[in-house]
């Protein structure tokens, strides 16, 4: 072999991997490669499975069966708790006659960002429903007839609540035995307080709170009485101009997996 | 012989492409060139270093430039000293193997792979040596 003709081909071959390297590197090459990619995956899928086969083969076969029906009992397992989880959360919530069971569309909590089990409360839930299914910031979101929180942003598949106890919730209710009425404000950790009840009114341990219904006129927001929670202590002075209450929720929201969203009001 | 270069690297992609991180390609790519110095041989590593960087989700170009480097160092190499030796094999295939693995950010056993890789190396080299010496010598 003539000494300058391999080095002619190794400067053409080489000068050319550099141009590709460098097109690959800033993208140039995106379709090319997801093309390459897209032709060559089913054989590259198919020769996997081949060598998965013979792997198999090779291996013990009773133990790999026995691993496989473990897996496939497992998710089997997983699967059916899931379905009677999901089953109890749709029969009570379609026993509950407020709100309505067809104005609700039943979401999964996918996520509960900054919520550390022992740690700390969720104060936002994500929902595995989107714009694509019909959900809309201001909607409320329930649980069986409790209030659970508001739809403050929504993607095309996913959705972030805001629960009733965070600090940025705020909403009218009242109280279901003497109803007087105030604000709901979350302040945070899982705790409410039901403020700017004028002092005439009568407040009592154990009553329970409903919201007072906001909805506008485009059908967002809170339907009247939904449960907010239970009346756990009062603060009463003569010198204020409003007297204040504690407020519990009946829900605990780090254990919430399915919630419903009211959509038509 | 180009078609059994073909053969065989195409069987070295597919095992790389879906089995292990031995460079297969690259040890086929080497044994080829010790026995032929072909110069159609840049091309094959051309375009198998592309195909190879295709199917393992690498930067397009990557593992091309770095075999075209390689053979063109062993083809310098050749230009002086004797590289159909046993011991030129294993060391090329085990300097390339380490080198290619780290140009590659593998960082797992790198040198235990390298080793196997001058092993198998050393074994394809002897096993296309055998198998195909008429055809080498009818060059």
């Amino acid at each position: 072999m003539q000494k300058r003709n391999f080095v002619s081909y190794f400067l053409i071959f080489f000068t050319l991997s550099l141009i590709i390297f460098g097109a690959s590197k800033i993208g140039l090459l995106k379709p090319l490669d997801a093309l390459g990619k897209g032709i060559l995956s089913p054989f590259q899928a198919l020769t996997y499975g081949a060598f998965s086969k013979i792997t198999v083969f090779g291996s013990n076969s009773q133990v790999e069966v026995l691993k496989a029906q473990n897996l496939e009992l497992t998710k089997k397992l997983i699967d059916k708790s899931k379905l009677i989880a999901d089953n109890k959360a749709l029969r009570d919530q379609f026993q509950t006659e407020n709100p309505k069971s067809t104005n609700l569309i039943e979401a999964d909590v996918v996520g509960a960002p900054s919520f550390i089990p022992g740690v700390s409360v969720p104060e936002t839930l994500i929902l595995d429903r989107g714009e694509s299914d019909g959900i809309k910031i201001g909607q409320a979101v329930v649980y069986e007839n409790n209030l659970i929180g508001q739809v403050i942003q929504a993607s095309s598949s996913l959705s972030d609540v805001i629960l009733i106890t965070n600090p940025s919730s705020s909403f009218t209710a009242k109280s279901l035995t003497t109803q007087s009425q105030g604000v709901i404000k979350g302040q945070g950790g899982g705790e409410m307080i039901l403020d700017n009840v004028i002092l005439s009114d009568t407040l009592q341990k154990q009553d329970t709170i409903l919201t007072k219904g906001d909805v506008n006129n485009s059908g967002l927001g809170f339907p009247p009485d939904l449960v907010v929670g239970k009346v756990t202590s009062i603060s009463k002075n003569a010198s204020d101009l409003f007297q204040k209450a504690d407020v519990k929720t009946l829900i605990d929201f780090s254990k919430l997996t399915k919630v419903f969203v009211v959509v038509n009001q | 012989m180009k078609f059994l270069a073909f053969f065989l690297l195409t069987v070295a992609l597919v095992l790389e492409a879906t089995l292990t991180t031995i460079p297969f390609v690259f040890l086929i790519l080497l044994c080829l060139l010790v026995l032929l110095r072909e110069n159609w041989l840049f091309v094959f590593a051309f375009a198998f270093g592309i195909v190879l960087d295709l199917v393992s989700f690498k930067t397009l170009g990557t593992s091309s430039a770095f075999f075209v480097t390689f053979l063109f160092l062993v083809l310098l190499y050749q230009s002086k000293f004797e590289i159909a030796t046993n011991a030129f094999v294993f060391f090329a295939s085990f300097v390339g193997s380490f080198t290619y693995l780290l140009l590659l950010g593998y960082n797992n056993n790198i040198i235990f792979q390298a080793i196997l890789s001058s092993i198998i190396g050393l074994l394809l080299f002897k096993l296309i040596q055998r198998f195909n010496k008429p055809l080498i010598f009818n060059q």
